[in-house]
């Protein structure tokens, strides 16, 4: 277990390296960022200067290098647009995501764990056909539409939960409900067919054969087996779910860092963009190594195989 | 695993249950909403509306509109008389303070109008007020401003410059102001949660009416339809800019209620007089007035902005100073408009490219563009037309002089209400936003912001209407309306000048 995290470790850094590079790129990419920061009437001087200033005309490693040493340390610079140090900006708003998010993959779990398991053992019945259907209605529906109809249902209709906003418990609710259901259908599917295969497996019957009670056969033998492929689903999906993340914060003005990433984008407010580009492809990696560790603590085969 | 599900929801529990909760009952607080938040609290170094509107309750004008009578009246300053053609004496109120404790002085004015027209400080506002050349302090309460040349706006300017204290200028600086006010005004700011709330607290120590509402919240909500959600479910009292399709939604909802206004906004399509971008048809006049004559502008607000627009003879609002309400605009005339493009060598049509906005600024804008092809079509226009999504792109493509023959543009006089504030920059030979250049015009515009005397400035103005319109200059299209959604819970008049006054909302009576 220890090699196999050792190398995973390794893989990481280079990956860190490669985005830390990505996003120092995103500011030469789109131009020359003095001319972007300068009024239209600027003179020459007031150019090199600011080339100067930004340290635009030492070589690109140099360049590349000061980021780089600045970023491990959180400092971005300011943002363009707000005056104020980038890493601040995105670290105030990345926590409101990280609940969101989270919130969202346990809602998606629990909407997709029982019924997958469900249609699975009661595979072609009446059952299995109407998961099969919420699935397809789940996975066709459209973040915004489905946040808006929680919206005028539960909140102008029986007014039973704040329309949007932060701050509460009630708050969370129907925003994870809605990225929830994003997340859902593809997860219940994969645990369905997750344990269709296994309740065919050799093992199963053997367990089945020695007398196991139904259930633990369900839970211990098979479940346990089909989490495998789920789990490396899932970690896939979080950057799917930041995605979602854009909508639903902007449906429920949640004060997150996926609309002020976007905002930041269409402000051309790049330190922010930077910024917010390398933590959450920080956490995104973080969560892939979590979920090789997890699966090769559940699956010995993968760790030695690998 | 069935721990780890039930571990992950106590998780997410606790965390609600950490985050903060609401403090002040509903009943004493007023939340208004807005699409998008300030960039920072220092109203001279933004140039967002939403941080006129904020800085209106936590700061004070010298002057401010009567939101009524649509004037300008004193504010912090209790009068105003210009001593020669160069120089304005103001007198200061006494007996004011800011949030602080410190009381108000002719020193904070001079400290105000230093820092903004400091070129090294690159103040936003420094444009509104390049024409003041310096303050003097009189006494503890009068100031001298002197300017360079006569400047009629003087007065409408006053009410675009919040007042800011001289002591936290010099002691806390640029960096400490930018997300910490410190004004005179109705408001006190508790709290900023960035893009997401402004919590304020009534001044009990204003000098001026109290606030009827205790808390003031201003919330910001990116996405319309949650807007008019909370306003139907109760949980905002005004939202703006609602679309004219949705007002029936709101009036019929028993929740809330749409007040509307004429705004100081005129919308046109520009046409490219000058060739900024290049040789194109509107060059000639008889094209220009060929496309004023195409199109049926009263029809379009009569069924397509349902009503929410009035009809202008040229860019001049009819709410700004200056306007001429003798000069009547161009009615749709196809016969003459197909005569024109003929006599301008087009007898069998012309092509012309027509860059569209995006719908930020003028509601309905995509069907009104519609309406506005279709009729210019029957006249003979082939319009090639190209959208362009984000409007800073737009505006970015007009500053540079590549907005094509013809482009969706209006203009919010920087909420000035006098002629000049779109005659210069919109209709002037070379200024950034003008595609029209015509130096009799030119004489005009000068001679109109050169004297103090303002029945000679409304004559000038007549006859710069006369020219505009029998020139074409662009195609002329209406004076926009606001509608804004009202809670049944509060009473609020729509503000022309589009800045909402939240000191001024009161309950409604039972």
């Amino acid at each position: 277990m220890k090699r196999y995290a050792l190398r995973q470790v390794l893989q990481l850094a280079v990956v860190i390296v490669g985005i830390s590079m990505l996003a120092f790129a995103i500011l030469h990419v789109i131009g020359d960022p003095v001319t972007l920061l300068l009024p239209q009437n600027a003179g020459k001087e007031e150019y090199a200067r600011y080339n100067k200033l930004l340290g635009l005309d030492k070589p690109i490693y140099v360049q590349y290098w000061k980021f780089a040493t600045r970023a491990v340390q959180g400092d971005f610079g300011k943002s363009w647009y707000a005056d104020t140090p980038a890493f601040k900006l995105v670290l105030e708003r990345m926590l409101p995501t990280l609940y969101l998010t989270t919130a969202g993959l346990v809602t998606a779990l629990l909407i997709a764990l029982p019924l997958g398991i469900l249609a699975a053992l009661k595979r072609h019945s009446f059952v299995d056909s109407l998961c099969t259907v919420a699935a397809v209605a789940g996975q066709a529906m459209p973040i915004f539409w489905l946040g808006i109809m929680l919206i005028i249902i539960f909140a102008v209709q029986l007014r039973l939960l704040p329309a949007s906003g932060y701050g509460t418990w009630r708050h969370f609710l129907m925003p994870s409900f809605t990225l929830g259901a994003f997340l859902a259908p593809i997860t219940m599917r994969l645990v369905r067919s997750g344990v269709i295969e296994i309740m065919n497996m050799e093992y199963i019957k053997t367990a089945r054969a020695k007398g196991l009670a139904e259930r633990l056969v369900v839970i211990k033998h098979a479940f346990r087996n089909a989490c495998i492929p789920v789990i490396t689903v899932l970690g896939l999906q979080f950057g799917q779910l930041l995605g979602g993340a854009v909508v639903t914060e902007t449906v429920f003005a949640w004060p997150g860092v996926a609309t002020l990433t976007v905002d930041a984008i269409r402000n051309q407010d790049f330190p922010v963009v930077q910024c917010a580009v390398v933590l959450l492809a920080l956490i995104i990696v973080a969560i892939n190594f979590l979920v090789d560790m997890i699966v090769g603590l559940i699956d010995p085969r993968i760790r030695v195989g690998a | 695993m069935r721990r780890a599900l039930a571990l992950a929801t106590g998780l997410l529990v606790i965390l609600a249950l950490v985050l903060p909760a609401g403090a002040q009952t509903r009943e004493e607080t007023l939340i208004y909403s807005l699409q998008s938040d300030v960039d920072n609290w220092d109203p001279p170094n933004s140039v967002l509306r939403e941080a006129i509107i904020l800085g209106y309750h936590v700061y004070d004008h010298l002057a401010v509109r009567d939101v009524k009578t649509r004037r300008v009246v004193p504010h912090l300053a209790t009068s105003w008389t210009n001593i020669d053609d160069t120089t304005w004496e103001v007198k200061l109120r006494q007996g004011v303070k800011f949030h602080d404790g410190t009381p108000f002085t002719s020193r904070d004015v001079k400290a105000t109008f230093d820092r903004v027209l400091d070129p090294t400080k690159k103040m936003t506002a420094r444009g509104n007020h390049a024409k003041i050349k310096g303050v003097d302090i009189i006494d503890d309460h009068t100031v001298r401003f002197r300017t360079d040349g006569p400047y009629p706006l003087f007065v409408e300017r006053l009410t675009a410059q919040v007042m800011q204290s001289d002591k936290v200028i010099r002691e806390k600086g640029h960096e400490w102001m930018q997300e910490n006010p410190v004004g005179t005004g109705p408001y006190k700011l508790v709290r900023w949660n960035r893009k997401q709330e402004h919590q304020l607290v009534r001044n009990d120590d204003y000098w001026g009416p109290k606030p009827a509402f205790k808390y003031l919240r201003i919330r910001i909500i990116p996405e319309k339809a949650t807007e008019i959600a909370e306003l139907l479910s109760g949980g905002v009292d005004i939202i703006k800019a609602v679309p004219p399709d949705q007002m029936d939604v709101i009036n019929k909802s028993g929740q809330a209620h749409t007040g509307t206004s004429p705004i100081l906004r005129t919308a046109m399509l520009q046409l490219d007089q000058a060739a900024r971008s290049g040789p194109n048809p509107f060059t000639d006049r008889r094209v220009r007035q060929a496309a004023n004559l195409a199109v049926d502008n009263d029809a379009i607000i009569k069924f397509v902005l349902n009503g929410l627009g009035d009809r202008v003879a040229t860019g001049v609002n009819p709410m700004a100073f200056g306007w001429d309400p003798g000069l009547k605009p161009y009615k749709q005339d196809l016969a003459q408009a197909k005569k024109l493009l003929a006599e301008a060598g087009h007898p069998n049509g012309v092509d012309v490219l027509f860059n569209e906005g995006p719908p930020v600024v003028e509601p309905a804008i995509q069907q009104t563009n519609d309406a506005i092809v279709a009729d210019m079509t029957k006249a003979g226009f082939r319009v090639k037309r190209n959208y362009i999504g984000d409007n800073t792109v737009l505006v970015a493509k007009i500053k540079d002089g590549k907005a094509g023959s013809m482009f969706n543009w209006s203009w919010g006089y920087y909420s000035v209400f006098d002629a000049d504030a779109i005659l210069f920059d919109v209709f002037k030979c070379g200024e950034n936003y003008s595609y029209y250049c015509n130096p009799a015009l030119d004489d005009l515009i000068i001679q109109g912001r050169s004297t103090l005397d303002q029945k000679k400035r409304a004559e000038v103005y007549v006859k710069a209407q006369k020219l505009l319109f029998d020139d074409a200059a662009y195609l002329y299209k209406w004076g926009l309306r606001g509608v804004w959604g009202i809670s049944n819970r509060i009473e609020y008049q729509a503000p022309a000048d589009e800045v909402d006054r939240m000191f001024l909302v009161t309950p409604k009576k039972k």
